[in-house]
């Protein structure tokens, strides 16, 4: 008889009396399925112990939104609650930001849903093609309704970045542009992809991230030029470091 | 998950290393900058532990979409109350903390708002883990792996088997029983090897 689950993990976590330690090992010795579960679950807990020394940077623009929140407070007051600060910091950027990131997750959601239609369609094959095809179009549709806010949000983010445009210095702002340019391939990449495989989804996952990508670089385009008015060349600085050059 | 009402941080008995990153400013000096409302006081300090916070939050919180929000929110209420820091816990424990008790009321206020049980989890498709058959698990597998966790055994997953509290401090962190930490730890865990197994 196999441990139970809550021994196999006790005994992962070294929490077992010498008894049932024996026990398990002893059960073990002669179960390969449980020596598996517990070859898994040690290396689950040791990648896990990993992650807490792999610490992650916030992204360049984090500070700039938090400067400007602290900012707003000390003008307007404290501001209260979650929605408060969200609202209050990122001025224009934040509302088209908001947009896509909605649309993008609502897509994304969407899209799990389609996507677990479509395979279990296709696993009763011969009354699958009409169900199939209705998926596939769903899916097209809300990838379009994301394309169309995505491409709202970037339009917005690029009016902001090109009114002010004036504030970068000019290798900045090419390299800037050269980056906005190997995205822009991609995302054309991504359509080009789609036209061909509108069901593809990889595609239209790659589609999603490289509007993305192109709404986190406007972003940085702008906390830039904030840095820059404000003459805090250590803030902009910092942002130029992460701007290299994309595709070299 | 939603029974007991979880008290502000009892906190737990290890103090929590924060690393201090790069800055060399003195952090005592920056600690008396900050509650004086000096906010290059207050980016030095940002850059020092935002690593350590914003990757607690990205785990916690389930997405870097969240982290970054929850980042933000966590460093605006430091500001807000660095004035009461007492100096009784160096700065980055009294940081971690601080961010702590805001992902877990963040957790909290989306649980009850959201009806994403467990069970939710095995209707979805697993993803191709990058990691071959011969291979260790990698990293970015576990981290994405962290995100499809379902709310209530991610956090109570990150505490214990990332963070290192034991199911005591977990189960007093999130206002639940011992025992259902550890059966959250145990369903997460079973759940990760689910969503990470080899092909």
């Amino acid at each position: 008889m196999h441990p139970s689950e809550p021994a196999i993990h006790d005994y992962v976590d070294d929490v077992l009396d010498a008894r049932q330690r024996t026990d398990v090992e002893r059960h073990l010795e002669g179960c390969g399925d449980c020596r598996r579960l517990v070859d898994d679950l040690r290396e689950i807990r040791k990648m896990a112990a990993v992650l807490k020394n792999d610490l992650r940077d916030p992204p360049v623009r984090a500070w700039a939104r938090l400067e400007r929140a602290i900012k707003l407070e000390h003008s307007q007051g404290p501001a209260k609650g979650r929605r408060d600060t969200r609202t209050l910091v990122w001025l224009a950027a934040a509302a088209v930001l908001l947009v896509a990131t909605v649309v993008g997750l609502q897509f994304r959601a969407g899209q799990r849903t389609i996507g677990n239609r479509v395979d279990s369609s296709t696993s009763t094959p011969p009354n699958s093609s009409a169900a199939t095809n209705q998926a596939a179009q769903a899916v097209e549709a809300e990838l379009r309704a994301a394309e169309e806010h995505y491409t709202k949000a970037i339009t917005g983010l690029e009016q902001i970045a090109k009114t002010e445009q004036g504030a970068l210095d000019p290798a900045t702002a090419a390299t800037l542009q050269k980056n906005l340019a190997v995205i822009d391939l991609a995302i054309g990449e991504s359509r080009a992809a789609l036209r061909s495989q509108p069901a593809n989804e990889p595609a239209q996952e790659s589609l999603v991230e490289n509007f993305k990508a192109k709404i986190g670089l406007l972003q940085d385009t702008v906390a830039l030029i904030n840095e820059m008015r404000k003459g805090n060349e250590a803030g902009a600085a910092r942002i130029v470091s992460g701007l290299k050059p994309k595709g070299d | 998950m939603a029974g007991k009402q979880r008290v502000p941080i009892p906190f737990p008995s290890k103090e929590k290393t924060v690393s201090q990153g790069t800055t060399h400013a003195d952090p005592n000096d920056l600690v008396a900058r900050c509650q004086a409302g000096d906010v290059e006081a207050f980016e030095a300090l940002y850059r020092a532990h935002s690593a350590r916070i914003y990757s607690l939050a990205c785990r916690m919180g389930g997405s870097a979409e969240d982290g970054e929000d929850l980042l933000q929110e966590i460093f605006l209420q430091a500001y807000r109350k660095i004035g009461s820091f007492k100096r009784d816990a160096a700065i980055g424990t009294w940081l971690y903390r601080l961010a702590l008790n805001h992902c877990l009321d963040y957790v909290r206020s989306r649980q009850a708002k959201m009806t994403k049980l467990t069970e939710t989890l095995d209707a979805e498709t697993s993803f191709e883990p990058v990691a071959r058959r011969d291979s260790t698990i990698a990293r970015l597998d576990l981290e994405r792996a962290l995100e499809r966790l379902p709310d209530g055994c991610r956090e109570a997953f990150v505490l214990h088997d990332v963070e290192g509290f034991d199911h005591k401090e977990v189960g007093e962190l999130l206002g639940i029983a011992e025992g259902t930490s550890k059966s959250q730890v145990f369903k997460a865990r079973a759940k990760l090897r689910a969503l990470l197994r080899r092909h």
